[in-house]
């Protein structure tokens, strides 16, 4: 199996993997702040702000996947 | 602030070209010494007078003369000597010469408009202010695609930049691998350079993509605004509403987390926000790209960002306790045993935030732009098909819905964006006020993560 193979094969995989992961963290994410708004809804902007500067955290890996298929997408010729 | 972002630019441009960026630095340090000097000189003068004793009188000319001749030897001699002997480019050392002076006008002009560090949060009440929030925000969009030309051209020599797709589409004798690669939709820019291709104006619009959208944004922005805010009342009309709200919210938000610190750091958060939010969404006008769908821009954002935290650290912290703060504060035995192992780690933090704020940016705009594309270019191969029924309608459709994503992506992307500067300001700002709020039980401070990726 040559490099451009392994590549072509290997970059979808890894972006999906990363995505499973980064769709697991948004899950718990999301649930404990629709949990914590539901409990305290006046608190509601400051646990909006939290949770989309942790959306932001949880995403940047996706992205960082995305980035790194991006960079080696013209090696697989 | 001047001599830092010199140098930053001379330390990236070392690499690539050694004598560009020593002129440069050589040039810095000649202007520095200058004004230095020429400061001693005027307290010299101002002071005496302030004072006016007969006593001071006499001793002045006998210093002025000092640091006259203190003043000409180094500074005149030295850059005379320096183009003499021919050890340093012109351009360079006289762009190093430059700067300072650059700086200096800019923040006379600042000046000029009456606008001080806090002009962004009274915004409603004294009108004077807005005028001057303009300049400061119009220096700030035209210095961020500059930075970004900068950071290009060190690429540009060697091997193309991934953020630049070739734009093979709008060429028509493209070559034939043009299809695997990611094509930018034909912006204005590129149409204008298929009809005037002999125009060295288009030609130099065509390279500098980014760089003309990203004034464009500005310029965009700063019509608005102060369309917007041209005769600001008490009672604020729809557009002035508008704006107070994004701000005002920001404000909120901002101020839970930097607490008294607020006014120092907020026009920067704004600008900053302004600048991303209005380049996201003027990507989604057809004919139009987004500068920040350029890891260049986005670079460049983020490295200022990073600049700016570090440099109020320190301003905060002190050297020592910016030290400190980097080795985890140790303060007991395990503290400092840990050492070894937490500065690395610390510092490591440190420099990866730059990467993770341009990289999350870059790769989200271009991201929602590359889908776009993709719709685009299926309806395009179904219209080629001469398949209108299957193209045209549901693949308008979805590109829609994505435009609408788009938005969404555009405004939160740049929330984050400058949250996450808030919170990298956050974390660089001493603990004891955050400390002495959770000791009071006001729990006004909103929840910051300690940790950044």
């Amino acid at each position: 199996m040559n490099f451009a193979a392994t590549l072509g094969l290997a970059l979808p995989i890894g972006i999906g993997l990363a995505a499973i992961g980064s769709g697991i963290g948004l899950g718990f994410m999301g649930r404990g702040a629709m949990e914590a708004m539901g409990r305290q809804p006046e608190a509601l902007p400051k646990i909006q702000v939290a949770m989309i500067i942790g959306f932001g955290f949880i995403e940047a890996l996706t992205i960082y996947a995305f980035v790194t298929m991006f960079f080696l997408q013209g090696k697989i010729g | 602030m001047s001599w830092l972002f010199a140098f930053a630019l001379a330390a990236l441009l070392l690499p690539s070209r050694p004598a560009i960026a020593l002129s440069l630095a050589a040039g810095q340090l000649i202007m520095g010494l200058n004004f230095f000097f020429l400061e001693k000189l005027v307290k010299l003068f101002t002071h005496g007078g302030a004072s006016s004793k007969g006593a001071r009188r006499s001793v002045l000319p006998g210093r002025f003369f000092g640091i006259a001749a203190l003043k000409l030897a180094p500074v005149y001699g030295g850059a005379f000597a320096l183009i003499r002997t021919r050890s340093v480019l012109p351009a360079a050392f006289a762009a190093g010469l430059s700067i300072p002076l650059l700086t200096i006008v800019l923040k006379s002009i600042l000046l000029a408009f009456g606008s001080g560090p806090s002009s962004w949060t009274r915004r409603a009440t004294s009108t004077t202010a807005i005028s001057g929030n303009a300049v400061k925000l119009a220096a700030f969009f035209f210095l961020i695609p500059l930075f970004a030309a900068i950071l290009v051209m060190p690429g540009a020599a060697g091997a193309q930049t991934p953020g630049q797709p070739p734009h093979a589409a709008a060429q028509a004798a493209a070559p034939a691998h043009s299809e695997s690669h990611e094509e930018g939709l034909p912006n204005w820019v590129v149409i204008l350079n298929d009809y005037f291709p002999s125009s060295p104006v288009v030609h130099w619009m065509y390279e500098n993509q980014y760089l003309v959208f990203g004034w464009i944004a500005g310029v965009a922005f700063l019509g608005f605004v102060s369309f917007a805010m041209r005769k600001p009342t008490m009672v604020p009309g729809q557009l002035q509403n508008a704006l107070e709200w994004i701000i005002e919210s920001m404000e909120d938000v901002c101020g839970g987390m930097l607490g008294k610190h607020l006014d120092r750091y907020f026009p920067y958060i704004m600008a900053v926000f302004f600048y991303i939010l209005t380049a996201n969404l003027i990507g989604i006008i057809p004919g139009f790209k987004s500068s920040t769908s350029t890891l260049d821009v986005t670079l460049a954002l983020a490295l200022i960002t990073f600049a700016y935290v570090q440099f109020s650290g320190i301003r905060n912290l002190g050297l020592l306790g910016y030290i400190d703060h980097l080795a985890g504060s140790p303060r007991d035995v395990v503290g400092f045993a840990m050492l070894p192992v937490m500065v690395p780690v610390h510092v490591l933090g440190e420099l990866v935030k730059p990467v993770s704020l341009s990289c999350r940016l870059f790769g989200n705009i271009f991201g929602e732009d590359t889908l776009i594309v993709v719709f685009v270019g299926v309806a395009a191969l179904c219209l080629k098909a001469s398949l209108v029924a299957l193209a045209v309608p549901p693949m308008a459709g979805i590109t829609a819905l994505f435009m609408l994503l788009q938005t969404l992506t555009a405004i939160v992307q740049a929330l984050i964006f400058s949250l996450l500067t808030t919170v990298y300001l956050y974390m660089m700002l001493p603990h004891e006020s955050h400390e002495s709020h959770e000791a009071h039980g006001h729990g006004d401070v909103a929840a910051a993560p300690h940790h950044g990726p």
